[in-house]
């Protein structure tokens, strides 16, 4: 009896805990000429904490050979960090993956995360999202000898997806659109769809095609098919909406100087 | 108050009007918690059962088995039953990988409690039931396994809780759990706040009685030896 006593006051008192956690107000950024407190707490921190990717070549991957992690999101977080802090050099660069990507923005682990971040409506529910800086299409990896040639080849086929993408609401909607059926899988992360297109549990990986490109081996192939658009967007904590401005400005700056165009080309996007 | 951050009243709205899908990953959780503790108490009991005998080569199977499982991560051996098999042309189902993977796992740390309740039992029991004509097998069932019983109920039922929270490695191979739907829905729409409660009251409904129910026994068994 004493022990049940014990564990309803440890629970009441956890749940404690997570109320008054989440009942701070996130505080209104001043209409003044004064820094935002949002940007005012990177200035004092001296570093911005950015989340990207590691394991999507081209974007923000950590070369196993030389350890560095580069890619072209890695880039748009130092040219944030020029703007914020005057200094390309100061980001302190932390792994994501899509499930992590949240609660670090929440908790205030990370000031931003740019890691492949496709904006949807929901989500501006819950964050405070940049202007796009890239567009791309979900695809299609599968098996070259499976002799699926299109999407419509799918039918009744099982896709494999990743969680925390929009990627299986993207593929029910074309499938429906397509008048075929087809069953949707989510795994935690990109190697283990591999993993399940390898041993037949799924006969297709689905994602950006961007990201897709980083799967493909002699073995595999990815159809030409692209649909449902991909807005990858620079999401920050919902409140920081002097950040975002920032944000938005540095990005349309990128966009009229032409900077954004010439990383786009450094690392091979279309 | 509730308007923003990770636990917003809109999020714990969105969850409760969907909930059928978490309905559905409790009710697979369950199914496979069930199937996989009856694979894991068979299992568990021959095996506990072999290793006391006397004959050589069950005890070296027993071993082989034990060992081999224990010292293995859960984890690895469901991702071999589900990615590993269809390279042999075995494709099991995903709910049949959860039962089997829960199942053996459990049955080896069964098997472990089952061997250690038998061997607390004297030795002279057995031998008393050999001299009355028992066969080893009658010996086990009428002489030895009630008593070891008292002693094997408490370890054996915390194997059962552990066994229910293990069945969220199906999560991994998208195995339609409760922890899959809870991954799955929190991670579309980012509301990872309410689901990862929910779904944390509900594993604890189903451990937490099972859990008095093991302290129960064990008083029980404290009080009549």
């Amino acid at each position: 009896m004493k022990n049940l006593k014990l564990l309803f006051l440890g629970i009441v008192i956890f749940l404690g805990f997570v109320i008054t956690g989440c009942s701070q107000q996130a505080q209104k950024p001043q209409e003044s000429s004064a820094v935002p407190p949002d940007i005012k707490a990177i200035k004092d921190r001296g570093i911005l904490n950015v989340g990207v990717k590691y394991d999507v070549p081209k974007f923000g991957y950590k070369d196993p050979k030389t350890g560095k992690v580069e890619g072209f999101e890695i880039d748009i977080a130092h040219e944030m960090a020029k703007k914020i802090l005057g200094n390309p050099d100061k980001v302190n660069l932390i792994a994501v993956t899509p499930k992590t990507r949240g609660p670090l923005l929440d908790n205030g682990e990370v000031d931003m995360v740019i890691a492949t971040f496709t904006i949807t409506p929901e989500r501006e529910k819950s964050f405070n999202f940049s202007i796009p800086y890239f567009t791309d299409g979900v695809a299609l990896l599968v098996k070259k000898d499976s002799g699926i040639k299109s999407f419509t080849d799918l039918n009744g086929k099982t896709i494999g997806v990743a969680q925390s993408a929009t990627t299986k609401g993207a593929i029910e909607a074309e499938a429906k659109a397509k008048g075929i059926k087809v069953n949707v899988l989510e795994f935690a992360s990109y190697p283990e769809i591999k993993a399940a297109l390898e041993s037949g549990r799924v006969q297709a990986f689905s994602t950006d095609g961007a990201i897709l490109y980083g799967y493909v081996d002699d073995s595999t192939t990815i159809l030409p098919d692209r649909f449902a658009p991909q807005n990858y967007g620079i999401a920050m904590k919902k409140g920081n909406d002097g950040l975002l401005k920032l944000v938005n400005s540095t990005l349309e700056e990128m966009q009229k100087d032409g900077t954004l165009q010439k990383l786009k080309e450094k690392w091979g996007l279309k | 108050m509730f308007e923003t951050g990770p636990f917003a009243l809109f999020k714990w709205e969105k969850l409760f009007s969907d909930w059928r899908i978490f309905a559905e990953g409790f009710f697979t959780t369950i199914s496979v918690s069930f199937l996989g503790l009856l694979l894991a108490l068979v299992l568990g009991l021959i095996f506990g059962v072999l290793a006391t005998s006397q004959f050589r080569s069950a005890k070296i199977i027993n071993r082989i088995y034990v060992e081999f499982i224990q010292n293995t991560p859960l984890v690895i051996q469901v991702f071999f039953l589900y990615n590993g098999l269809p390279h042999l042309d075995i494709v099991l189902p995903v709910f049949a990988v959860g039962v089997i993977g829960v199942g053996v796992y459990h049955g080896a740390y069964i098997a472990e409690v089952i061997r250690a309740g038998i061997q607390a039992i004297h030795r002279g029991q057995l031998e008393a039931a050999y001299s009355q004509g028992f066969t080893f097998w009658q010996a086990m069932r009428y002489i030895i396994l009630p008593q070891a019983k008292i002693i094997i109920f408490p370890p054996l039922t915390n194997q059962a809780v552990s066994l229910i929270k293990n069945t969220s490695v199906m999560a991994m191979v998208a195995g339609g759990d409760l922890m899959y739907h809870a991954d799955s829905w929190s991670s579309n729409n980012l509301y990872y706040g309410p689901a990862y409660v929910v779904v944390g009251l509900l594993y604890l409904s189903l451990c937490l009685p099972l859990a008095r129910f093991a302290d129960y026994l064990e008083r029980k068994a404290k009080m009549n030896p």
